[in-house]
Formats: structure tokens, C-alpha cells, sequence
């Protein structure tokens, strides 16, 4: 029982990062792959504090995710001035640099990694309340997301995303949607962050890397790209998965070559088979198929 | 349209490529349990067999299962066979939270066996909090005697062999100017750090000290600022592949200082890969060799009839054979006693016998601190093949 709460634990903090990815991601349509680094943020700073200054947890952990959303602005900033692959490459280069400074201070644990963390709750129903909890953030940030990206608002949202240029010839300011996207979306990975420190009480480095990123972008890819509830679906997907092929008792030479293959396999069969996502509509609906909409409607607008 | 797809396309390529190269999701584990056997005295050992860490944790695991083989064609423990359940933990820290949670509750094992330091540090909470027994083999940061009641190594810690090595360098070998290069990750510091302090200790200086971060693959730069400050020694502490295209790129730059490492450089695939250029290269070692354990060359003949070679890594595979032996014997302390079987009995049973005579590594004597305390063995690479050259006993 206390494994599959644990395993819980780990599927609402990736229905938080995965949503709140899929916020700047698939409705916003701004290609930044450091959302892990907001995540780190919201961890280390939860746990410094907690540990350095005696804060308590649950005010800590709001710090977090509050340092996460003011930080957010080193990606927001640069998606100003840039788009598409290029802003991939600011935002890789915004993580890597954070995650350098974390894996070279002192305070921070460095390249160990910060121990001790004090965590939210204790005795003998730990991890069934703090599941509770998690339960609880993760069904509130699915339902911010889609409150946020329905109305007006979520319109102004897709028209930014589908044609920047027309939607600012309109009179848009497409700055602002950018930096709210962002905060918010950095705000909850933070938020994620945090959650996870004070339960695992340890956090490294390197848990918040490319490899993170990669995580994130097939979860929100495999259950579908600006849908609502395509991340949370690819969180419970691709976190469950892992943990039930270890109980196939598969031989190490079977599935050490294998287990490249299987994700790999899954992320170019829904790239090009179903684009949209497991829970992605009709053409237009949402996953690639909503990006490839924005493609098509900006190169009818070029070609007129 | 062609516009259209070409552009979708070549973002989805960009996307795919990108998730392949990097060997995608921190994801699937691997279990390899023995079959199961009536009324077997189970035990967990997380350790990578996949990943770039996989070199050392599969010729680890073979060392385990041969270990539970013996221990169990001996008549087990009391009767009871061993069985150890092994579970990848591709030495990433997320992956071995998921491991011990399993072995924990699912597979409720009273001990485990688990390496990497990162891997310790974050399953280590856990142990302490669920009161199971937790072996820590082969990772050697010093902070990890320092992890909680629950948690031991029978392997000595950084500090052990690196003060060593620098005192053995600086007295026994005459070097005088250090240069030290390590990897920015926990043994890397830890290790680069205690080496520093004793050789500094022993009346030397360090010439560089400089850090690189992991996935680095072009060190000209670290090496030329090396051969600048003109060091009669270089330290290097760092993960195998690294060490290699290091020395590699030392070794092209014409810099042909004596070089030092730690035990993960004991490999027989680094001498294969540097060829030459790893002649004179130091290694340490903190099992015994052949002429100091009589069981040693059966061992390293069953890994020659069995695969042709020797293992990756001897000594940390000899650690490994060896703690099933402490996990047998704290199994027995408690089936004697009568005890129900339970992590805080094993931990009972580990204080109390505290000193165990081991088939490949010797005498292991926990200490109260949580700290191992053992021989250190010096190697030289000479004539393509590893060479003892001393050790410090005391």
C-alpha cells in the first residue's frame, strides 16, 4: 500500500509539471524546455529555507513556488525577443546555467545534493494524507489551466500562439500573455518542487536536467499538447508505466537494449500516428495537430 | 502544404531526435529475482544495469548471484535459502527512490543492499524512516557514514583511500607539486577534496585545482592550464569515462606526468582504451589483492572461465560478493535469537556482530560511527596490466 502511495506521490507531482508545462507548451505555444529548472527552484529554495531559517513547511513551500514565478521572468524575458527553436535554445541555455550555479554552491549540497529536507508531515498515515493533498494541488492546477485557456482570456491565448503578428496588429499585447503564461506555469512547477522535497526530504542536481525535460515534453505529447486533460493523463501514463515493467521480471538483456526502443517507439508513434495526444480531439483539437493548425493558418495568411 | 508538413515534420524530428539522443525517460527498472524457493530469506540489492553506470552494477550483480549461489550450496542460512531480488536503479536517485520504495513495501525485505552515492543520499530517509537495514556498497562519500541510524557501508569511505594516496604520494613517491581535476559530481569533490587536504597535509602544494562538469567530452583547455603550472603530479577524480579521454588528451598534448586515481579506474577497459598512454597510471584499491586473500584467484578464475575476462571494477566487485556473506550472517544472528525478522533486529544483529570475516575482502569491522576502516593498495599500470606497488595497512 505504502508503494502505491508513494507512486501516487510521484503521479500528482507529474500531473502539476505536466499541466503547468502544457500551459506555456501547448497553449501558449512557447517552446521553452526549462520547465524543470522552476521545478528545482521551487524545491531548493522550499528546502533552504525550511532548513536555514527555520520556516515552516507549508509557508516555505508557497515561498518556493512564489521564487519560482518571480524567477520565471529569465525565460519569459528572452521569449520576448525570441520564438520558436531559438527560444529552446535560451531556455536550455537558462536551465543549464541555473543548474550549474545549484551544482557548484556550498549551501545548496552542490553536486550531492541537498539533504536532510524536514518534511510536511509525519506518523504512521504520512503518505496517505500528503496523496490527499497532492490530489488535491493537482485537480486545482488542471482546473486553473482550464479555467485559465477557456473565455476570453484562453482566446486571446490560441490567437497569440496561432499568429503573434496579427493578434499585436489587433491591438494584443502579447508581452503580457507571455510573462502571465510563465509565471503561472513556473509558479505551479515551483509549487511541484517544493511538494516533492518535503516529502522525499532529498533533492540532487541532476534530477532536474534534459532528462526531466524530455519526461515532461513525452507526457504532454503522448496524452496530448494543449488539451486539458491530455498532461494529466501522459503523467499517470508514463509515471505508472516504468513501475510496471519492473514487475514483468523481464531479464536485464532483454529489456536494457528494449527499453530505449518502447519509449522511443511510443513518442514517434503518437508524433506521427496520433498527434493529438491520447486525449486530443479532431484536427485543430489539440496536441501537434493544434500547432499544425497555427502552422497552416499563418502560411494561408503569408500565402494571401 | 509543403510547407506545412515540412515545418511539422521538422519539428516533430527535432523533438523525437531530441528525446532519443538523450536516452529518454529516467524510466523502466529491471528485475531479475532468482526463482523462488520455500521459505528463502530475502534481501534487496538496487544497483544500475542500464545507463552508462551499468559497466560496474552488472559484473556487481554477478558477483551477488554468485555470492547467494555459494552461500545457499553451503545449505543457505540455517536451512532457509538466500535469495537476493535485484532491481536497476540506473544510479539516478529518482529511479532508486521508486527501487527501495518497492523493496520496502512491496517486497518487505528487513535489509538492502544499494551503491552510488546520489543513490544513498536520497534513498537513505527512507531507511530510517521505515527502520529497514540499508547496506551501502561501493559508494564511498564521506557524508554517507553521517546518513542515520539505519544506514551502514561495508565499504570504506573516500577518505580512507584518498588520504592515502596522498600521503603515499608526497612521502612514498617524493611528488611535491599536485595537480587535481575532478568531476563536478559528490565523489568527484569529496574525493578531490580529501586528496588535496592530505597531500597539502604531508608538506605539498597544489598547483590546479580545477572541476568539470559531467557529459564534458573536450579538455583541452583544463589540460593545457595543467601542463602550464607544471605539476610532477596529476590527480584525477573522476567517472571512468571520463578518466579516460582525459588521460587520452593529456597523453596527446604531450603531458607525461605521473597520474593518480581512485578505485573506479581499477579497470581493465581503461588500460584496453588508453593503450600506452595508460602505462604508469596509479590506481587504489581498498580490497585485498591476491597475495593478501587465499580465495581471490578461484575468483578471478571463475570470471575468466566464465566470461573470458576479468570483472570491471575487481575490488568494488569483491565488496559485492562479499555482502550477501554480512546480510547471511545477520540472518542468522536473528534466526538464532529467535527474533522476528525485522529491519531493526538486522540492524540489532549488525552492531552486535559488528566484525565479520569476509571470503574476498577480509576482516570487515563496522565501526560505531558508521565508518569501514581498511587496507589501502596502491597499482601501477605497467605492461598493460595492473601491477601492485604497496599499500598502507594501518
Amino acid at each position: 500500500m505504502e508503494y502505491l502511495l508513494t507512486v501516487m506521490v510521484l503521479i500528482g507531482i507529474n500531473v502539476i509539471l505536466a499541466t503547468s508545462f502544457n500551459l506555456i507548451l501547448g497553449y501558449g505555444g512557447l517552446m521553452s524546455v526549462a520547465h524543470p529548472i522552476f521545478y528545482a527552484i521551487g524545491a531548493y529554495c522550499s528546502g533552504l529555507l525550511a532548513i536555514h531559517l527555520q520556516i515552516p513547511v507549508p509557508l516555505s513551500i508557497l515561498i518556493g513556488a512564489g521564487i519560482a514565478m518571480v524567477l520565471s521572468f529569465g525565460v519569459s524575458l528572452p521569449s520576448l525577443r525570441v520564438s520558436g527553436d531559438y527560444l529552446v535554445i535560451a531556455s536550455i541555455g537558462f536551465q543549464l546555467g541555473i543548474l550549474h550555479v545549484i551544482n557548484n554552491l556550498e549551501f545548496t549540497g552542490a553536486a550531492g545534493g541537498l539533504t536532510n529536507i524536514p518534511v510536511l508531515n509525519e506518523g504512521p498515515s504520512r503518505s496517505l494524507v500528503f496523496v490527499l493533498l497532492i490530489a488535491v494541488v493537482a485537480a486545482c492546477a488542471v482546473m486553473l489551466v482550464g479555467w485559465i485557456v477557456e473565455g476570453d482570456y484562453g482566446r486571446a491565448i490560441t490567437a497569440m500562439r496561432n499568429d503573434e503578428e496579427a493578434f499585436s496588429a489587433l491591438g494584443r499585447n502579447a508581452m503580457n500573455i507571455k510573462i502571465v503564461l510563465f509565471a503561472i506555469g513556473s509558479g505551479m512547477a515551483g509549487l511541484a518542487g517544493a511538494l516533492y522535497a518535503h516529502y522525499f526530504a532529498y533533492v540532487t542536481p541532476e534530477q532536474f536536467g534534459i532528462f526531466t525535460s524530455a519526461a515532461l515534453l513525452t507526457m504532454v505529447v503522448v496524452g496530448g499538447a494543449a488539451t486539458t486533460w491530455g498532461p494529466l493523463v501522459g503523467a499517470v501514463l508514463l509515471t505508472t508505466l516504468p513501475q510496471a515493467i519492473t514487475f514483468l521480471g523481464l531479464p536485464v538483456s532483454i529489456m536494457a537494449p528494449l527499453q530505449g526502443v518502447i519509449y522511443t517507439t511510443l513518442v514517434i508513434s503518437f508524433l506521427f500516428a496520433r498527434p493529438q495526444g491520447l486525449t486530443g480531439g479532431t484536427r485543430g483539437g489539440g496536441g501537434l495537430e493544434a500547432w499544425s493548425a497555427s502552422a497552416a493558418f499563418r502560411a494561408r495568411r503569408r500565402a494571401e | 502544404m509543403n510547407h506545412i508538413f515540412s515545418r511539422v515534420l521538422k519539428r516533430a524530428t527535432f523533438w523525437v531526435a531530441f528525446v532519443v539522443a538523450i536516452g529518454l525517460l529516467g524510466g523502466p527498472l529491471v528485475g531479475d529475482a532468482p526463482a523462488a524457493k520455500k521459505k528463502p530469506l530475502r534481501f534487496g540489492v538496487a544497483d544500475p544495469l542500464t545507463g552508462p553506470a551499468a559497466i560496474f552494477g552488472k559484473d556487481q550483480m554477478q558477483a551477488v548471484r554468485w555470492a547467494v549461489e555459494d552461500i545457499n550450496a553451503k545449505g543457505g542460512v540455517n536451512g532457509h535459502p538466500l535469495e537476493a531480488i535485484i532491481l536497476d536503479h540506473q544510479a539516478k536517485p529518482e529511479v532508486g527512490i521508486a527501487v527501495v520504495n518497492r523493496f520496502v513495501h512491496v517486497e518487505k525485505v528487513p535489509v538492502y543492499i544499494t551503491a552510488f552515492s546520489n543513490v544513498v543520499k536520497a534513498v537513505a530517509p527512507i531507511a530510517n524512516r521505515e527502520k529497514v537495514l540499508m547496506l551501502s556498497v561501493g559508494a564511498n562519500a564521506p557524508a554517507i557514514a553521517r546518513l542515520g541510524d539505519y544506514v551502514y557501508t561495508t565499504f570504506p569511505l573516500a577518505d580512507v583511500d584518498m588520504n592515502a594516496l596522498g600521503k603515499y604520494a608526497y612521502q612514498k613517491m617524493g611528488k611535491r607539486r599536485a595537480a587535481v581535476l575532478h568531476v563536478n559530481h559528490e565523489t568527484g569533490r569529496d574525493g578531490a577534496k580529501v586528496f588535496s587536504n592530505s597531500f597539502k597535509k604531508a608538506g605539498g602544494k597544489i598547483v590546479v585545482y580545477e572541476s568539470y562538469e559531467q557529459e564534458r567530452s573536450d579538455f583541452t583547455g583544463l589540460v593545457l592550464k595543467v601542463k602550464a603550472a607544471n605539476p610532477d603530479i596529476i590527480h584525477i577524480h573522476s567517472v571512468i569515462r571520463d578518466f579516460t579521454a582525459v588521460v587520452a588528451q593529456m597523453r596527446q598534448l604531450g603531458v607525461k606526468t605521473q597520474i593518480t586515481s581512485y578505485q573506479t579506474a581499477f579497470n581493465p577497459k581503461m588500460i584496453q582504451q588508453l593503450g600506452k598512454g595508460a602505462e604508469g597510471i596509479i590506481v587504489t584499491a581498498l580490497a585485498p589483492s591476491v597475495e593478501d586473500n587465499k580465495n581471490l584467484p578461484a575468483y578471478i578464475e571463475r570470471w575468466k572461465k566464465a566470461y573470458k575476462r576479468m570483472p570491471i571494477g575487481l575490488p568494488y566487485t569483491q565488496y559485492f560478493y562479499d555482502a550477501p556473506y554480512i546480510v547471511a550472517a545477520l540472518y542468522k544472528w536473528v534466526l538464532d535469537k529467535k527474533l522476528p525478522i525485522t529491519g531493526e533486529n538486522m540492524r540489532k544483529a549488525l552492531v552486535a556482530i559488528k566484525t565479520f570475516e569476509q571470503p574476498l575482502t577480509n576482516t570487515v569491522t563496522i565501526n560505531d560511527d558508521h565508518t569501514v576502516k581498511k587496507p589501502v593498495y596502491f597499482w601501477q599500470v605497467k605492461g598493460g596490466k595492473f601491477t601492485l606497488i604497496g599499500s598502507q595497512k594501518d
